[in-house]
């Protein structure tokens, strides 16, 4: 499988969210993500009020519930730092773990069930925002928003790049794979560090051929006129309905962050 | 966290997360301090990146960050099913100097979390801070200090080890700091617990480091010495 087959894939699709300017998408889902990590712990009102109108926007995109769930349990591994916080915050005992004897608090428990549904209610707007807009999109609204020139076209290249490289890196594993055999039962390669060198190598290797094409690229543009930025094609105007479409999406969860504090 | 998440990574091919925070994990006053950290480096990067180099620097920093995505993927078996890989901050600054390197691994942790949602938006700051500023500060300059003193190859190897473990160590350390910070997780479990496990992830960096670095030396010497500094060769070969 190609690494170009697994991102930027769903973006060529066609509905009201896909076709917002990215200008609008951007902001507001940066302002929504911040929004939410505004609530507070327990406060099951505001979590579930802030998921309507994310549930609003799946629906919308026609992305389907289902990929929008599969996506969003890629960022799942690090919750495992919030849990010992199940154990540690003082409050009523409500289960004990039978070999340890740590005792779950209730306390502990409302935690960090605050932090995973802010966490996951987070990741879903981040994957319906990928999953809505070309990658290219979401640089030209970067830049648009006056990020410095240097940062936004050293994304792009990385973006172009990535699939170029990371293809490269495929290549030299397999051929790592490809001579080294091993029989069942026997173990193959030598000792920790001498994988390790290996490795290492490969990264060197890496290193100096990534260099290498990025003279050559260098040349190639300068060949064609490269000064130094990107040209691109004016921007068009951001339509107004977008705009008002984005702000009311943010302001739905400035709204409701005020309305259970009051 | 790293060990426990590459097993889970989606697609085969896709580089397993390192330390990056999801969001959600983070007050938001941490969130923010990170954001105001990360943007003022930042913005300090870019200009000496704009002075020292020029529009050449855009392809070689956009290349050299998709390395570093790259050689994410460069893993070796450890043990037990688990497997080290690359997490390339200490590299990235030994090879291009620290100013290149922080906007490298920004453009790294920036794509990460937009590609892969390996690692959250509004806590991006804390992670560029943790695993592309830290990591670039402690490489580089625990480098060039060295450098100075090693009459030979493999002196420079050795601080490559030690720059790269310390740079994973330190940002398992800031990443358990603000976690505790934030009240997400106890500072007396996250801490051991991060810094624990990275000090063994931190050896398989280190290795990887010291022997790309020896790599690079022995095919194009050229690029070490002034490639710590500023990177005049994109015009060579």
């Amino acid at each position: 499988m190609s690494l170009a087959g697994v991102v930027d894939r769903y973006s060529e699709r066609d509905s009201p969210v896909h076709r917002a300017d990215a200008r609008a998408k951007v902001p507001a889902a940066f302002a929504y993500i911040l929004a939410i990590s505004a609530t507070r712990e327990a406060d099951w009102a505001a979590l579930g009020l802030l998921a309507v109108p994310v549930l609003a926007v799946v629906f919308a995109s026609r992305l389907g519930p289902w990929f929008v769930l599969r996506r969003t349990f890629l960022a799942l591994p690090f919750v495992l730092a919030a849990v010992p916080l199940v154990f540690t915050r003082p409050g009523e005992t409500v289960f004990t773990l039978p070999l340890l004897g740590w005792t779950a608090s209730d306390e502990g428990i409302r935690a960090v069930a605050t932090i995973l549904g802010k966490s996951w209610l987070s990741v879903v707007v981040a994957v319906l925002l990928v999953s809505a807009t070309p990658m290219v999109e979401i640089l030209r609204a970067l830049r648009w928003l006056r990020l410095p020139r240097i940062l936004v076209a050293t994304i792009f290249f990385t973006y172009r790049y990535f699939f170029v490289i990371g293809e490269e890196a495929q290549r030299m594993l397999r051929a790592r794979d490809s001579r080294s055999a091993r029989l069942p039962g026997q173990r193959g390669g030598g000792t920790v560090l001498w994988r390790a060198r290996i490795a290492g190598h490969m990264a060197g290797s890496l290193f100096v051929r990534s260099l290498e094409r990025s003279e050559r690229v260098y040349a190639a543009m300068q060949a064609r006129g490269y000064r130094g930025d990107h040209i691109f094609l004016a921007d068009p105007p951001l339509p107004a309905a977008h705009l008002v479409g984005a702000s009311a999406f943010v302001a739905c969860a400035v709204l409701v962050q005020i309305g259970v504090r009051w | 966290m790293m060990i426990l998440s590459v097993a889970v990574a989606l697609p085969e091919q896709v580089p397993g997360p390192g330390l990056h925070i999801p969001d959600g994990f983070l007050s938001t006053p941490i969130a923010i301090a990170g954001w105001v950290v990360t943007i003022a480096v930042l913005a300090l990067a870019v200009r000496m990146t704009n002075r020292s180099l020029n529009e050449r620097a855009v392809p070689l920093m956009g290349v050299m960050a998709a390395f570093i995505f790259a050689a994410q993927m460069m893993n070796f078996p450890v043990a037990g099913g688990t497997s080290g890989h690359l997490l390339g901050g200490a590299l990235a600054a030994i090879l291009l100097g620290p100013w290149a390197a922080i906007i490298v691994m920004t453009a790294v942790v920036g794509l990460q979390a937009v590609l892969f949602q390996d690692g959250g938006m509004a806590v991006m700051g804390a992670n560029i801070l943790n695993m592309g500023i830290l990591t670039a500060f402690i490489g580089a300059g625990l480098y060039a200090v060295a450098k100075p003193f090693a009459k030979s190859a493999a002196p420079l190897l050795v601080v490559a080890f030690v720059a790269a473990w310390l740079s994973v160590e330190a940002s398992a350390v800031a990443t358990a700091l603000q976690l505790a910070a934030s009240d997400t997780s106890p500072l007396e479990v996250v801490l051991p617990a991060l810094a624990g496990v990275h000090a063994l992830i931190g050896i398989g960096e280190g290795l990887i480091t010291a022997a790309a670095i020896g790599f690079v030396g022995a095919t194009r010497p050229d690029l070490i010495p002034r490639a710590a500094t500023v990177p005049e060769h994109v015009h060579g070969a």
